[in-house]
């Protein structure tokens, strides 16, 4: 076996040398070309002799393959995954609630997203006015952001020792003020409609 | 015994600590760690208020509180609180805040100085758990919505004093009814 390999590459070898021996001498080979075959050749009856199993199996290699059928459980679980490391299917989540205060939903155990949202906008405001007042001083005094208006509400003695930041705006009315509006008007005398009024 | 007592030299906190640390993702090593936690305390002197990965924030709140328990306990003559202090808040005029202004709001407290929420996640997208950590008494709008069922609003005080009235004209009737069996009786 090894003298037939050795054998093989040298004459691969001595080819390959004869070709470029031939470039050298002639220029590029010319490309291959179409010829005709002999029809009659291919059309050689094969041998009609059966195949022998056993002779098969000594002649050929096997590769592997599945000795055994995967149990139902197996393949259930690759189909669907598993319930307590990795479902694949949909299951409807039950952690979600609606917000009592504004009525959106919020996770279990987490802040509600519209509430939270509100108080973060209103705190980095506050955060900036405060840095911005403070700048590098030491600070020695608890730090009271007002909105416009309230510092009147309270007597001067309640803000004593208090270091007041106050912003330019007036409180942010945290209440829908459509709430106030009177959707029905009652007791008037006219009858018709006003289509005015409709939109 | 000459051992000394675990809660002379450690002050307790009000918060659960885990036993176990958890991981940051840390390039730098173990130093790297620290500057991260750093500058998160810092921070949180600082803003009052921050909203951080639930990790980081779950480890800044365990130091924050024993910076603040420290300071309660020996005040800023001690000088290893101060040097604590010192290394722990990177800017300065933040060490006059701890000792003049968090000492005073939060020694008279009984829970914990901070507090520490899940915030919430956009759904659905796959993020890491963010939370909000602040420092408790700050002069920011609350977090948490007041409670709609407070007792002491005006239409729960009418329905518990109905109710009171609905109950006594009950028992009146019974104790009626009671009285005239018993004259039946006789």
């Amino acid at each position: 076996m090894k003298g037939l390999l050795t054998f093989k590459r040298i004459k691969n070898h001595l080819t390959f040398n004869f070709n470029a021996f031939c470039n050298v001498l002639f220029g590029q080979m010319p490309p291959p070309a179409l010829s005709f075959a002999n029809p009659v050749e291919t059309l050689k009856p094969s041998s009609q002799h059966l195949i022998d199993v056993q002779q098969l199996f000594k002649n050929s290699i096997l590769w592997a393959v599945p000795k055994h059928r995967r149990t139902i459980e197996k393949r259930l679980g690759r189909k669907f995954g598993y319930i307590t490391e990795f479902y694949k299917m949909l299951m409807p989540r039950t952690d979600l609630f609606t917000c009592n205060h504004c009525g959106h939903y919020y996770q279990r155990r987490h802040l509600c997203p519209n509430c939270y949202k509100r108080v973060k906008d209103e705190t980095t405001e506050f955060q900036e006015v405060i840095e911005k007042e403070l700048g590098l001083d030491p600070i020695e005094q608890e730090v009271v952001v007002l909105y416009k208006g309230e510092k009147t509400k309270k007597p001067e003695e309640f803000w004593k020792g208090k270091r007041i930041v106050e912003l330019k705006r007036e409180k942010p009315v945290w209440f829908c003020r459509n709430l106030l509006q009177r959707t029905t008007i009652g007791n008037s005398d006219c009858k018709d409609v006003k289509p005015s009024e409709l939109a | 015994m000459n051992q000394a007592e675990v809660s002379q030299l450690i002050s307790k906190l009000r918060i659960r600590i885990s036993p176990r640390h958890k991981n940051l993702k840390c390039p730098e090593g173990p130093q790297g760690r620290l500057n991260k936690l750093r500058k998160t305390v810092n921070a949180l002197f600082k803003y009052e208020r921050l909203e951080l990965n639930y990790t980081i924030a779950d480890e800044t709140r365990g130091y924050a509180e024993r910076l603040i328990s420290e300071a309660i306990r020996h005040g800023d003559t001690h000088k290893p609180t101060m040097e604590m202090a010192d290394y722990w808040i990177e800017e300065k005029q933040l060490i006059h805040k701890l000792f003049k202004v968090l000492v005073p709001r939060f020694s008279d407290y009984k829970t914990s100085y901070t507090m520490l929420y899940r915030a919430p996640k956009a759904y659905p997208d796959i993020v890491y758990p963010r939370s909000v950590l602040e420092l408790r008494g700050n002069p920011f709008p609350s977090i948490l919505p007041q409670r709609i069922d407070q007792r002491n609003f005006i239409h729960n005080i009418l329905l518990e004093e109905a109710k009171k009235a609905y109950r006594a004209e009950k028992y009146e009737q019974i104790t009626k009814s009671l009285n005239e069996q018993d004259v039946v009786d006789k």
